[in-house]
């Protein structure tokens, strides 16, 4: 288990580099400095401004300087906000995008997985195309549209829940974490639903039905564990598509999460910060995919050969 | 699926009147019988047909505003109401469809060319040309491909043709390597090693054996793929990295909606009702696709 563990982080490592190369290249050969917009810079002020980002040393120095600075565990300093680090606004962000993460991910799980088994007990009936109509709309309705309709029903003709915010008014947290977590609930229904299918009509679940064991509990204690494996090894990409997701959700709920920070440096053209939150998404995709592999092979370890090949 | 028929075996005196039933009429059998992804196919084919056709229908011009009206609910001369410009909702709908249908599909075949030309050729030369060529996949997927899409977009500017081909060069990955995965076991089979015998050139096997026998697999993950990049479309012209005004894309309708949409609910709600059905469709009909080409799913 921990050479598995110890070889996946191994081939991180490049992913990682490359995502660091890539990004870092990309980013340079953008048409146009980071101080362009400034309106009237005068070129003095804009030579020194280049003195003091390092921007007049050859590419391959400014490459292994970013290296060393991020061995170090530094983003460098924003090139929009003077003053303030990449750094700074990543962990200014992080907790909030994570927290409305979590939340989004344990309300998806809860209902994904209790809809789905629901819907395996019963396939091809009532019980099982009413949660699989709602996991279908769930998948096909984008979360900028479900967001938006969700504020204008409960925000504003209601008047139930706060519209806008994180923290400041009491049940604000509730529609940014539905609509993030509407789709993931759709595809852990689904996911659950298949897995559990299959593992309900193997012959240890015939046996435990025969043993005379109630239903419930060849559900619970014998079906599930293999039932929700693919849920389970969704969980990593899943990450990936919860961080996206954030940026629509921060966007659309004005929350000041590392999501929002990012999209208003991709329109602000602030090339460290977007540098630098797309090597820190990465590195973190990286570490949940691990370790969404590490938890599936733990429940199967007969597919610690397979993922191995497609690691 | 559907219930397997019983075939009666024929005696020989009537053998000419039972065709054989080719593996692709057996899944079109399949297909039709699913109503859902019929019906999918059929709203498909009408959204297809009004996009393309929309310069000649369309009721009104899409950028002729008219301020003295405003937003104005729906109505008899505006079916769907106008926007805060007083432009026609109907038209600049029936505009948006062009561009999120064309940016769908259109990146759909740059994915699905990469993607099929990736992974054969990885998949049928193996050894180290595969781990080399797939490890650079392994790679492209660490990138959380959204960022990755923004990054394009914010280095290159944003043009229409470049977001084709940004999400288009995301998306082959997942294609690569379904099709690799086809191809590996199809290449151990005695028809390769026959024409490999007679000597027939690589590329002409890839291309004449091994591509057609992967056809299945790739029109269902193609027909998956559409709404995924739509979705990526508007999901990017809804940040605002999208498709530009004055041009018009589902998904910049949507976040034009949402900005009026205590005032102006209807700028809100048809664009999204339009996008979900199509997206709906679209989905029905892959699901259908997959029950039909992949006997195992549909014998059930």
């Amino acid at each position: 288990m921990f050479k598995f563990i110890f070889k996946r982080i191994l081939t991180a490592v490049p992913v990682l580099l490359a995502v660091v190369t890539v990004t870092f290249f990309l980013i340079r050969s953008a048409p146009g400095g980071p101080f362009d917009s400034e309106k009237t810079v005068s070129p003095e002020i804009l030579e020194n401004l280049n003195i003091h980002y390092r921007l007049n040393d050859p590419l391959y120095l400014q490459y292994l300087d970013y290296l060393k600075n991020l061995l170090k565990g530094d983003f460098g300093p924003s090139f929009k906000y003077p003053g303030r680090t990449v750094n700074e606004m990543i962990f200014s962000g992080l907790p909030i995008t994570f927290e409305l993460g979590l939340y989004a991910l344990l309300t998806a799980m809860a209902f994904g997985i209790i809809s789905g088994v629901f819907a395996a007990l019963k396939p091809n009936t009532l019980q099982d195309y009413v949660p699989m109509s709602f996991a279908m709309a769930g998948i096909c309705m984008p979360s900028f549209l479900l967001g938006p309709l969700l504020v204008l029903i409960f925000g504003i003709w209601l008047n139930w829940l706060p519209v806008s915010g994180w923290g400041d008014a009491q049940g604000d947290k509730i529609l940014p974490t539905i609509t993030l977590g509407a789709s993931y609930a759709a595809y852990i229904a689904r996911l659950t639903r298949t897995g559990m299918i299959e593992i309900m009509s193997m012959d240890f679940i015939r046996m435990a039905r025969a043993k005379g064991l109630s239903e419930p509990i060849i559900v619970i204690r014998h079906a599930l564990k293999g039932g929700i494996l693919p849920v389970v090894s969704f969980l990593g990409p899943a990450t990936a598509g919860l961080l996206a997701g954030s940026f629509v959700i921060e966007t659309i709920f004005q929350i000041p999460g590392l999501g929002r920070f990012y999209v208003q440096a991709a329109f602000n053209r602030d090339y460290t910060m977007i540098m630098g939150a797309t090597i820190f998404f990465s590195a973190l995709i990286i570490i949940f995919n691990l370790i969404s592999d590490v938890i599936t092979v733990w429940l199967n370890p007969k597919l610690k050969h397979e993922i191995f090949k497609g690691a | 699926m559907g219930s397997t028929k019983k075939r009666t075996w024929p005696e020989s005196e009537n053998l000419e009147i039972v065709k054989g039933v080719s593996l692709w009429q057996d899944s079109w059998i399949r297909l039709k019988k699913n109503r859902l992804a019929v019906f999918g196919f059929y709203v498909i084919a009408f959204m297809a047909l009004i996009a393309i056709i929309t310069p000649w229908i369309a009721p009104y011009s899409y950028e002729v505003q008219d301020l003295d009206l405003g937003a104005s609910p729906p109505s008899s001369s505006h079916f769907l109401g106008t926007d805060v410009l007083g432009r026609d909702l109907l038209t600049r709908i029936m505009y948006g469809s062009r561009i999120s249908l064309m940016v769908g599909f259109l990146a759909t075949t740059v994915s699905l060319v990469i993607g099929v030309l990736w992974g054969t050729v990885a998949g049928y030369l193996g050894g180290r040309t595969d781990s080399i060529m797939m490890r650079l996949v392994d790679i492209f997927y660490a990138l959380p491909f959204i960022i990755f899409v923004i990054l394009l977009m914010v280095v290159f500017g944003q043009n229409l043709f470049l977001l084709f081909a940004a999400i288009g060069a995301v998306e082959w990955l997942t294609m690569a390597r379904i099709v690799r995965g086809q191809v590996l076991t199809i290449k151990k089979q005695a028809f390769i090693d026959a024409a490999i015998t007679m000597g027939i050139s690589n590329t002409r096997i890839i291309t004449r054996h091994l591509v057609p026998n992967v056809l299945g697999p790739i029109i269902v993950y193609a027909s998956l793929t559409v709404p995924s990049v739509m979705l990526l479309e508007s999901f990017l012209s809804f940040l605002g990295l999208g498709v530009q005004p004055p041009m018009s894309s589902w998904g910049l309708l949507i976040s034009h909606g949402v900005e009026t949409m205590e005032e102006y609910p209807w700028l809100l709600v048809f664009p999204g009702i339009f996008f979900s059905i199509t997206l709906f469709s679209l989905n029905f009909l892959g699901d259908g696709l997959r029950d039909a080409f992949d006997p195992r799913a549909s014998k059930d």
